[in-house]
């Protein structure tokens, strides 16, 4: 799933510059909303769409905070409600809490980075309701464009020129909007 | 990547499903015999809870035997996985794409099995949730203070992030896996690429995610090998009361996980023919790693040794000349011969690019590696402060079984996942690659 839905259009590139040229095509023209499906992610595309750095860091900050407060509350609620009384010894014990603190830092730090991947990536998405093509996993390159009949229409003779394979073309009843700003 | 083997991005896909193809004659005969080796082994943890404790060679003093020191052994197993796959990605070391996904397995399944020796040594199995921090009807509630239940955040942290790390970087994979083939598998690798479709939001997010997953996986490498050592540290016995344990640790976890490492990567590469992804370069490198982590558990053995005689402690002292000249001597003289003498072969270009000397060494570290958390745990256990209390560990059948099993059970889930999932990172091999090109 994309930052965009509704209806599309699938661009599909056997080469990379391809691909490249028709990202050209279209921001030459104004035309942004689009996204672009590859098998890896490569320099040469980024330093095109100049990506925003992903929210996930803070999904992976607030988790390893959360897990970091856990940690001490946690400890500290197991030493004041089932006291262990050693004589002579304090009965809170900073070092050995600040392990449980670090290491439940570290788990809720990670589970929140896969929340975080999944919620901003919009996955799962068990059945793909998008255009798409299997070469794309593989050796291809696709430009997805989104929007009304007549903007479709407009950019597959813009994207035609700049060496696409094939085209799919998706037609949905819901209006192309944009629903995910980052 | 060699250019020889001309790698492009349509055969490195052909490859990977190449891998996963029906299994042959010689896999299948593997396979039953692993299951009967884990059929072994779960009659051993039977009849040990059937018929109690007193069937496991455990004694006074003798406490912590081979279950505590097979427990140490596949958790420092599981260490080289993260330490490849996180900390050599965090280095932007290029030959790790190839080999991180089967070193990451190996850290998964390796702490698969480990778990389950804490359980097997309890010898009331079913009461280990006492171990987690519910409250219960006994009004107990675990101890904070106590390096056990530091062990058991720690492994399991390390479980849950190390899985983490292992499922995420498969997803692009199993997408392409999923796009190849057709009917019932399609519908499978579909379920579990979960949507996959390489668009440039998802992989925004993605190597996002995985930059950070890396970046928390990597204090774990140090960590987790730290604590399992501070569950000896932390306790008075003379041979286990030591500063530098938690370095040693490490070290020894990380040179046994290379080992490891080498032993699954050599016969991968000749079955699933991927000598153009795990080239003689490949196995050269982490040869070479194994050369320093050598060294720095050679240096922690002489430490270990001079500081019982320059810590003036008798008894420190009696354990340590126990060690060598015992009845155990075998156990120390061969830990030494082979962690720290064998590897040193790898020195010469010709040991560490043949096939035979890397497989030798490293079966060589893996036994050594066991042997050195055997004499720790068993050698100093057995010869404490008083001479009235000294005793030896005797061996039995069902330490036998159990340990059997365990290893057939690593090896089991390695080779069903070489089989199922894919072995090697494709995406990350194909973005070392050129991509394709117009002309």
């Amino acid at each position: 799933m994309s930052a965009y839905k509704g209806s599309h259009i699938l661009s599909i590139y056997a080469t990379i510059d391809e691909l490249i040229d028709g990202i050209r095509e279209l921001k030459k023209k104004k035309k942004m909303k689009f996204t672009v499906i590859s098998p890896v992610p490569h320099h040469a595309i980024e330093h095109e769409l100049h990506p925003k750095p992903s929210p996930v860091r803070v999904f992976t900050l607030l988790g390893g905070l959360f897990g970091f407060s856990l940690g001490w509350a946690l400890t500290y609620y197991a030493t004041e409600s089932y006291p262990l009384i050693v004589g002579g010894k304090p009965l809170l014990s900073i070092p050995p809490y600040g392990i449980i603190a670090y290491i439940l830092t570290i788990l809720f730090g990670a589970l929140a980075t896969v929340v975080g991947f999944f919620l901003n990536a919009r996955l799962p998405e068990f059945v793909i309701k998008d255009a798409y093509d299997e070469r794309l996993s593989s050796d291809h390159f696709a430009i997805q464009y989104y929007g009304d009949e007549n903007e479709l229409n407009e950019v597959e003779s813009l994207l035609k020129k700049s060496g696409t394979v094939q085209i799919h073309k998706k037609r949905v009843e819901a209006p192309s909007q944009k629903y995910f700003v980052d | 990547m060699p250019s020889s083997y001309n790698l492009s991005y349509t055969k490195t896909d052909a490859d990977l499903v190449n891998t996963l193809k029906p299994p042959s004659k010689g896999y299948w005969i593997a396979i039953t015999v692993l299951f009967i080796g884990i059929m072994v082994g779960a009659y051993g943890w039977g009849t040990q809870i059937l018929y109690g404790m007193g069937m496991s060679g455990k004694n006074n003093p003798v406490g912590w035997a081979l279950y505590i020191t097979t427990f140490v052994f596949w958790v420092g197993i599981a260490h080289s996985g993260t330490l490849i796959s996180a900390i050599l990605f965090l280095f932007r070391v290029r030959w790790r794409a190839p080999v991180y996904r089967s070193a990451e397995a190996v850290t998964v399944f390796a702490l698969c099995v480990a778990g389950l020796f804490p359980l097997i040594h309890l010898g009331r199995p079913w009461v280990f949730y006492w171990m987690l921090p519910i409250p219960q009807m006994g009004e107990m509630f675990p101890n904070f203070k106590s390096p056990l239940v530091w062990d058991l955040f720690a492994v399991f942290t390390y479980l849950t992030v190390s899985s983490t790390f292992f499922i995420l970087g498969m997803m692009p994979d199993v997408a392409i896996l999923r796009d190849k083939f057709k009917g019932v598998k399609k519908k499978i690798y579909g379920f579990l690429a979960l949507g996959w479709r390489g668009t440039d939001q998802q992989w925004r997010h993605y190597t996002a995610a995985y930059v950070f997953l890396a970046a928390l996986a990597t204090p774990l490498v140090i960590s987790v090998h730290s604590i399992v050592s501070w569950d000896f540290a932390m306790s008075v016995v003379p041979g286990w009361h030591d500063t530098i344990f938690a370095p040693y640790f490490v070290a020894g976890a990380i040179h046994s996980g290379l080992a490891m490492v080498l032993i699954l990567l050599i016969p991968m590469r000749k079955w699933f023919n991927l000598q153009a992804y795990l080239t003689d370069h490949h196995l050269a490198s982490l040869a070479k790693m194994m050369i320093f982590t050598a060294f720095v558990v050679g240096f922690a053995y002489a430490v270990e040794f001079f500081i019982a005689w320059y810590g003036g402690d008798m008894y420190k002292q009696g354990v340590f000349l126990w060690r060598a000249f015992g009845p155990y001597w075998w156990g120390f003289w061969g830990l030494f011969l082979f962690n720290f003498m064998l590897p040193m072969l790898f020195w010469r270009h010709k040991y560490r690019t043949s096939i035979f000397w890397l497989l030798f060494v490293s079966v060589g570290v893996s036994i050594g590696m066991w042997l050195e958390r055997f004499v720790i745990i068993v050698t100093s256990l057995s010869h404490e402060y008083n001479p009235f209390a000294w005793g030896a560990h005797k061996l039995t059948m069902t330490e036998i079984y159990i340990i059997i099993g365990s290893f057939s059970l690593f090896f089991f889930l390695f080779m069903v996942f070489a089989k199922v999932l894919p072995v090697v990172s494709n995406w990350e091999v194909k973005e070392a690659l050129e991509p394709p090109r117009k002309g």
